[in-house]
This record gives structure tokens, sequence and C-alpha cells, in this order.
């Protein structure tokens, strides 16, 4: 299962992003809302946004929120709910956890990129998981890449968190901390520890491409996280 | 985030020694507690300068732990990011810090106290682009360093540098392997273990004698006592960890990661830690550990010492038979040598098969 946030395919307009996923026969999606004005439309649409064409639906939350947009947004998730979409959330953006706590396993924790001071590596993680017994996980491994080229650190996090698993960030994240395009490098370290991944999660790219370059990213992606040793998927 | 809990760092190994062996280790004690307040005040004046693709590192005795008045400060600014002319601003700035802190600088060589890069640190290693200024960066980046500040860089380029010594040579981590030793990182804490002491006879051939004294009894132990840790390092997983950690370690869905992983915590401890942690660990080496910390605490204890450590720092070569400092230094450096022969050579644990496969050819 592979696809796209709508945000790397549309920037900050999820519903233009959802149709061209939809013209692209792409049935994986991630509805994204980095960004706070963002929140509110995505909310009011959801009871008219036909996503009957997805087999995964999962939705990024604001990537930045203070404690007033972050009693909004968790009490405004109640109306959603019921959908049990996975909700991937950035744990440097939380102030109170018991608010989080209370979406229980809806929550999906993801691994930060070098930038952030908390939530990058297992033992970061640890703290966070501490906080959040139910939450499930979000690995970007762009960003555990990003943190240790080696993948020495994607290893330790997803041996520790393997279970918690629920979908998969990949995309290269470059030195400005932008999300990028696959490079030759980054694949093979990706492909160093994608044994450790269950098969059949869902892989979300966030890397933006024009409509006709998606297929070529996604074969990308899927070769990066076949298993060394494991016959080639990459389509040229 | 208000309601973050702390990471929790594990007890020190020379805590536990000092109740192991019943010994009082006051020289240690006080070297390492002033290592900590300059670490403190440094960090606090280094505020801001550190990015995360930016770590200011430091060396020697103010890493291991064993800083006295009179230590140099060897320091420099690990990047591992977008070249940016800046940089040198960066660098510039903290020797400023440094010397506002009163730091003496560090030595003539000029090995510390600007910039180092990461490409070179983690990718030349060997051949003739690996200069003996970039063996030293890398090799003391592993064994007695610490970042001040933000570590981002220096943990990436860390985990870089020995994950190259771990798997472009994995083969000692098949279960079907004798001894789980990587020689590639044992060869080049070797080399520069030796390169070490070609250099000391170097240096007093071209400051004709000026600093000998010093720089011999630190060669005899405090530089033997980072190759010591080395040895004991690349000689853990025999040593250190138990049968069933071991077997878990071999058998981990990626022994490589797991080995790096498990250097790292070996590494992240001070040279002195890591030889507390093997007495710690086996019992019938109580005396050996009595012998080897009573001699480092005479040697802490002189140069704690700073009319002796100016004695030693001017003291002719001429000079040394008939001084009482140096002779009493010799002697300790004696008692450590013989100790740690003993160590290496113990046969209740597996380290004489291992100093005998690895550390004479």
């Amino acid at each position: 299962m592979i696809g796209f946030s709508t945000g790397a395919i549309a920037y900050s307009n999820f519903r233009a992003g959802l149709q061209v996923l939809g013209e692209q026969n792409v049935t994986v999606v991630e509805i994204s809302a980095l960004r706070m004005t963002e929140w509110q439309p995505l909310m009011q649409a959801f009871d008219h946004l036909d996503l009957s064409a997805f087999d995964f639906v999962s939705i990024h939350l604001p990537s930045e929120m203070n404690a007033t947009e972050e009693a909004f947004v968790t009490q405004s998730l109640r109306a959603i709910q019921h959908r049990k979409y996975p909700l991937i959330l950035h744990p440097d953006v939380i102030t109170d956890f018991g608010r989080w706590r209370e979406l229980g396993k809806l929550i999906c924790v993801e691994n930060m990129d070098k930038r952030k001071a908390i939530g990058r590596t297992e033992v970061e993680l640890d703290v966070i998981f501490r906080q959040l017994p139910e939450a499930r996980f979000c690995f970007d491994i762009g960003h555990a890449w990003q943190v240790d080229p080696t993948m020495t650190e994607a290893y330790s996090i997803l041996k520790c968190y393997r279970e918690k698993l629920t979908q998969i960030h990949a995309s290269e994240v470059n030195s400005r901390s932008k999300h990028d395009k696959l490079s030759y490098a980054t694949i093979q370290s990706f492909r160093d520890v994608a044994h450790m991944i269950p098969a059949g999660l869902p892989i979300i790219l966030e890397t933006p491409v024009s409509p006709n370059e998606m297929r070529d990213e996604m074969n990308k992606a899927r070769f990066a996280l076949t298993p060394l040793g494991s016959p080639s998927e990459l389509v040229a | 985030m208000p309601e973050q809990l702390a990471i929790l760092e594990p007890p020190s190994e020379l805590d536990r020694l000092r109740e192991t062996l019943q010994i009082a280790l006051p020289n240690i004690d006080n070297a390492r507690a002033e290592a900590n307040t300059f670490r403190q005040q440094l960090e606090a004046s280094l505020l801001g300068l550190t990015s995360e693709d930016t770590s200011i590192v430091v060396f020697g005795s103010l890493a291991r732990d064993e800083f006295t008045s009179g230590s140099d400060v060897d320091w420099t600014v690990l990047i591992d990011g977008i070249a940016n002319p800046k940089h040198l601003d960066l660098a510039r700035e903290a020797g400023n810090v440094l010397n506002s802190l009163g730091a003496r600088g560090p030595g003539l060589e000029r090995i510390f106290g600007s910039m180092a890069f990461s490409h070179e640190i983690i990718h030349q290693i060997g051949g003739e682009d690996d200069t003996n200024s970039n063996t030293t960066k890398r090799i003391l980046l592993v064994l007695e360093s610490r970042p001040v500040g933000r570590r981002d860089a220096f943990d990436r380029v860390l985990n870089q540098v020995l994950s190259r010594y771990i798997a472009e040579d994995a083969r000692f981590l098949q279960r079907s392997a004798r001894f789980n030793v990587p020689r590639f990182l044992v060869n080049d804490f070797a080399r520069y273990w030796r390169t070490m002491a070609v250099d000391f006879a170097y240096k007093r051939r071209t400051r004709a004698g000026t600093g000998t004294a010093i720089r011999n009894i630190k060669l005899r132990m405090s530089r033997k006592l980072i190759f010591v840790s080395g040895l004991l390092a690349c000689f853990s997983a025999n040593v250190l960890l138990t049968e069933s950690e071991l077997s878990a370690l071999l058998q981990a869905p990626n022994a490589t990661y797991e080995f790096v992983r498990h250097l790292r915590r070996v590494l992240a401890q001070t040279p002195l830690e890591i030889v507390a942690s093997v007495i710690n660990r086996h019992q019938h080496l109580r005396r050996i550990g009595l012998q080897l910390f009573r001699a480092y605490e005479v040697f802490l204890a002189v140069l704690r010492d700073n009319d002796k450590r100016a004695h030693l720092d001017s003291l002719q070569p001429s000079a040394e038979e008939g001084d009482r400092i140096y002779q009493e230094l010799r002697g300790a450096s004696h008692e450590f040598r013989d100790a740690v022969l003993d160590l290496f050579f113990d046969e209740q644990t597996m380290l004489h098969q291992l100093t005998r496969t690895y550390g004479i050819f």
C-alpha cells in the first residue's frame, strides 16, 4: 500500500490533493492539515468528502499549535473520532498529554527530524510513549535517516516500536530539512532497515511531485523499502 | 513540554569501583568534579553557538574527567552539514569564549582549536589522505571526546565512524566467529597508540627536550590509558557482556547495528570508567584494579599540584634521573604498566586469548 500526503501533491489544499490522487488511481492517502489555517476547513468538509475510493486514510494534524489551538484541535477531533482514521501527531506540539491520551490508539506519534529537540530517537520517543502508552507510531524513515545516516537509530526505533507501527513516511529529507525526491544514497540506506518494517503497512510519500512524477516516486519508495536480498521491484 | 521526563544516565562504573575495591580515589574524584564544573561553565558560555549541524567537542583531560587547573583544553567545532563561510567565525567565537574562561589553548600542533569536517573524518580511514591530524581527530573522537552544547552533529559523526569500522568488517559478528572483536577498529587504535609513541620521539627531538618529562609521563599513563580503554572496548563483547547478552546481540535482526549501539554505550564512558567496568565485572581482577587505580591516583595527584606540574614542564631530560618527582611518577607508571599487563594477560577471562590474538600480530 503506497500513496501520498495531500500536502505533497497540492500545497495547503487537501481538496486538490485528493482530486489528483483520485485521478491517478492512488488509493492510499494522508490528508494533511499541517497549518492551523487548514484545520477548520478540513473538519467542516469531512461530512461532504467522498473518500470511498481510498483503501487507507490518515490525517496529519497541525505541526504547530499553541495551547489554545491544541485544545481546539483535540476538541474538534471528537466529531470524526468514529471514523477511526489514524491521526499523525508531531510530539513537539504537545503541551497537554492528557488531551491526546483521551484519543487512545488513534494517535500516531511521528518521529521527528533533526531540527527538533525531542522525539528523534528511540530514547526520546520512549519519553513520549510513556506519556501516551496507547498511542501508535508513524515511522518517518527520512527523519530517522537525517538524524543518523548509518540507520543505527532507525534500527533501534524499529526494534523498539515495531509493534506500534501504523504507517510509514518515506521521502528524502534534505540538508535543509525539506522533503525531497528519494536519492540513490538514501534509497540504499532505507534498504538496510527495510527488513524491520512489517509487510503491508501503508507507505505515505511526502515528496512534492507533479502528477506525472508520482508513479516514478512510488516505485522508488517501493524499492527503497524492499529488504536487501529480495527480488528487485524497481520499475525503470 | 512540561510533562517531559528526564532521561536517566546509568550509575558511574567509578562509583561502583570505589565500593568494589573499598578505596578512596580523591584525585580522580576531584579531577572529575573540576571537569564537570568547567564543562558546565563552558556550556553556559557557548549557549546558542551550537546547532543541529555544528557541535563543539572537547577532547583530552576535560573529556576524560581528568581535568586540572594546568590542563590544556583541546576543542574543535565539528561540522556535519552545509558548508558555510561563517563556520570560521563560529570557531573564533568558541576560541574567544574559552580564552575568557582562562582555558589554556590547544597544543602546538594546531590539530585542535578550529574546525573539523565530518566528511574527512568519516571517509578518510587509511590511505594517503588519512593524515596524522585526521587520524588523531577520528580516534580521539571515538576514545576521549564530549560535546558541549548541542550534540546532534557529534552523535551523527560518531555513529558513522563506528559504523564504518563495524559494517566493513562484520565477519566477527557471525555466530561461527571464535571471538567477537572488530579487528579494523583494533588496528586503528593500535596504529594511533604507536603513532603517539613515535611522535613522542619526534617532539623530543624537534623541541630540544622542552616538555619531554611531562610528555613522557603522560605517554606512560593517560595516553596509554586511552589505548587500554580502546582495546577493552574492542574486547568488550567477550569481556563485558554475559553469554546471554552476547547471544542476543549476535542473533538480533541486525548484529552490526546492535554492535554499534553496544560500542556507543561502552565508549560513552571515560577511559577510567571503561577500565573500572571490567574490574567491576570480574571479582578476581580486584588486585589488579587496586594497583592500576592507585598508580593513576599518584599521576593525577602530581598533575593537580601546580608547582610539581610546573617543575615537570621545565625539567630537562638530563635531570630526569635524579629528580624525585619524576622518579615518583616513573615508579607509578611502572605499577600502572604492570597492572595493565596483568589485566590483558589474565587467564581467568578471555583477555589473554584476545590479547594474544589481536594485540600482538
